[in-house]
C-alpha cells in the first residue's frame, strides 16, 4: 500500500486510462447488445409469402400447408384466401378502391403466410426454404425481402465483429498499460528487489506486491468505470430518454456494468503478471 | 562447512578465480585478504549463489551447489547471512525494517520479530537508531546495520565482504569484536578484507588471494 501511495501519480493516470477504456468498451458492448436486441426482433415481423396455383383443390391446398408445417424452421402457417387478401388490399389502399371494385375478377392468388422460428431466421436458411418450397408442385411464387434480409444480417454480424476486435484490441490496450505501470515501477525497484532475492526472498515474496499493486490498479479502474457508466446511463440516457423518444427503447442490462470491477480486476492482474515476467536468481 | 574444489570463474576479459581449493569447518572464522580486483567478492559471490563456477564444485552445509535447482536458490541463501561491501540498505525503509526484513522474508511475524531485531540492534549497539532513515546514519553505522540484518536471522554462516571498509579504526575494532561474539555463538564466518591491520593477531586462519590465484593461507 506504502508503494501505491508513493507512485501515487503513475497509478493514477493508470487508473483514469483503464477505466475511460473500460467505459468505452461497456459503451460498445451496449450498442452491440441493443443492436442485437433489435435486430433479433425481426424474426417475429419476418414472414414469407408463397402463393398457390388457382385451380389447387382443397385436398392439396391441406397438404402443402402440412408439408410446410414441417419444416424445422417453420413456427406457423396461416391460409390466406385470395378473397380476404383482396379484402385487405382494399381496405389499404381505400382511396382507390373502386379501381379494385371495378375490376372483374380477383386478379390475386390463394396464398400461405409463413413465420420462421427466431433460432433458425438467416438469409441462408430463408434462401433454403424458398428453394424447398418451390419445388413442391402447386406453389405458383414465393415472395420475401431477400435483398432487405441480407442488409440487415451483413449490418448485425459486422457490427457484432466490430464489436469484438474493438473489445480485444481495448483489452489488449488496458493490459498493457497495466503491464507498463508495473513494469516501470519494477525497475524502480531493481535494485530492492535484487536485495530482496540477496537475502533469500522467494519468487512469491517478491511478486506479491506487485501483484497488490496491479490489482488495485485494476480493481479502481472497474469502480470508476462503473461509476462512470452508471452516471451515463442515470444522468445523461433517462434524461434525453425524456427529450428523444428514441432513447427511451435502449436497454441497459445493470448487472452486465457490474462485472466491470471484476474485468479491471482480471486486467490488472495480467498487466502486472506480464510485467514482472521469469524471476531468475 | 564451505568446500572449494577446483573452482574457477572467468568474466567475458579476464579470470577471476582460478582453480580455487580450500575448506572452512564448522564453527571457523576465516579471513580472505588480498588487492582490489584479487577475487575475494567473487569469492563470496560463488558462496552466496550470487554467480555460478565455470569450473570445480561447491559445498556449503553439506549442499553441493551443481546439483541445486533454481528454487531452492531462497532457502539456501536463508541459511547465510551477508554483510555486503555496499550495504545494501533500503533508503525507503527505517532501520528496524531494514533489519527486519530478513525475517519477514523467512515468514515471521511482527510480534515474533520485534525482539529479534532489537536485539540484534543491541548487539551493533545501534538500538537507539532503529526509527532512523539509512542515510541519516553515517557510513560505520550503515555498515552495522548490514550486521545487524545479516545477524538477525541467526544463520549458520556468515559472508562479510570489505565490513571495515568505511569505518575508522576504532569502529572497526567495534565491528570485529562484533563477528567474534557472533562466531562465538556458533557461526562460521567467511570476511574479505584487504585491510591486513584487521587481521593482525587473530590467531585465524587467513587465505591470500592474487589475481584470481589463492596463493596460500597463514594464521592472522
Amino acid at each position: 500500500m506504502q508503494s501505491i501511495l508513493r507512485e501515487k501519480w503513475i497509478n493514477l493516470v493508470s487508473v483514469l486510462t483503464i477505466a475511460a477504456g473500460l467505459l468505452l468498451t461497456t459503451v460498445i458492448v451496449l450498442s452491440v447488445y441493443n443492436i442485437d436486441l433489435a435486430t433479433g426482433k425481426l424474426p417475429e415481423k419476418f414472414s414469407m409469402m408463397v402463393y398457390l396455383r388457382d385451380d389447387l383443390s382443397q385436398e392439396r391446398r391441406t397438404d402443402i400447408l402440412d408439408d410446410i408445417k414441417d419444416d424445422g424452421a417453420v413456427k406457423s402457417v396461416t391460409y390466406i384466401p385470395k378473397d380476404e387478401a383482396l379484402d385487405e388490399l382494399k381496405s389499404t389502399f381505400k382511396d382507390i378502391a373502386y379501381v379494385i371494385d371495378g375490376l372483374e375478377e380477383n386478379p390475386l392468388s390463394d396464398s400461405l403466410e409463413v413465420k420462421l422460428k427466431s433460432e433458425a431466421f438467416g438469409p441462408e436458411t430463408v434462401k433454403e426454404l424458398s428453394a424447398k418450397l418451390k419445388k413442391i408442385q402447386g406453389i405458383e411464387e414465393i415472395e420475401y425481402g431477400e435483398k432487405f434480409l441480407s442488409s440487415i444480417h451483413s449490418l448485425k454480424v459486422g457490427i457484432r465483429n466490430i464489436g469484438f476486435l474493438f473489445i480485444v484490441i481495448m483489452s489488449v490496450g488496458m493490459i498493457f498499460v497495466c503491464y507498463s505501470t508495473v513494469k516501470i515501477l519494477f525497475y524502480r525497484k531493481n535494485r530492492e528487489i535484487e536485495t530482496y532475492k540477496l537475502l533469500g526472498a522467494t519468487k512469491g515474496f517478491i511478486r506479491a506486491p506487485f501483484m497488490i499493486e496491479g490489482a488495485v490498479v485494476g480493481l479502481s479502474s472497474g469502480l470508476l468505470g462503473l461509476a462512470g457508466i452508471l452516471l451515463l446511463y442515470y444522468l445523461i440516457i433517462i434524461k434525453l430518454s425524456f427529450a428523444i423518444p428514441l432513447f427511451k427503447t435502449i436497454v441497459f442490462p445493470i448487472h452486465m456494468s457490474l462485472f466491470l470491477p471484476v474485468i479491471g480486476l482480471l486486467i490488472g492482474l495480467t498487466g502486472a503478471f506480464l510485467a514482472i515476467g521469469r524471476i531468475k536468481y | 562447512m564451505i568446500q572449494f574444489q577446483e573452482v574457477s570463474k572467468h568474466y567475458e576479459n579476464h579470470t577471476a578465480l582460478r582453480k580455487i581449493t580450500f575448506s572452512i569447518q564448522k564453527g571457523e572464522m576465516v579471513f580472505i585478504t588480498g588487492p582490489s580486483g584479487s577475487g575475494k567478492t567473487t569469492l563470496l559471490k560463488l558462496i552466496y549463489l550470487a554467480e555460478k563456477p565455470d569450473e570445480g564444485s561447491i559445498s556449503v552445509a553439506g549442499v553441493t551447489f551443481s546439483r541445486v535447482k533454481e528454487a531452492r536458490v531462497p532457502l539456501l541463501r536463508r541459511n547465510i547471512g551477508v554483510v555486503f561491501q555496499d550495504f545494501r540498505l533500503l533508503e525507503n525503509m527505517k532501520v528496524f525494517e531494514n533489519v527486519a526484513l530478513s525475517l519477514r522474508i523467512r515468514g515471521l511475524n511482527d510480534r515474533d520479530l520485534k525482539a529479534r531485531v532489537f536485539d540484534a540492534l543491541k548487539i551493533v549497539n545501534l538500538r537507539h537508531r532503529a526509527d532512523s532513515f539509512p542515510e541519516t546514519l553515517s557510513g560505520g553505522e550503515q555498515q552495522r546495520i548490514a550486521i545487524a540484518r545479516a545477524i538477525v536471522s541467526e544463520p549458520s554462516i556468515i559472508l562479510a565482504d570489505e565490513p571495515t571498509g568505511n569505518v575508522d579504526p576504532e569502529t572497526s575494532r567495534g565491528i570485529m569484536d562484533t563477528f567474534k561474539d557472533i562466531n562465538a555463538r556458533g557461526a562460521t564466518i567467511l570476511i574479505a578484507t584487504h585491510n591486513r591491520e584487521l587481521i593482525r593477531q587473530t590467531g585465524r586462519r587467513v587465505f591470500k588471494l592474487q589475481n584470481g590465484d589463492l596463493l596460500g593461507e597463514e594464521i592472522g
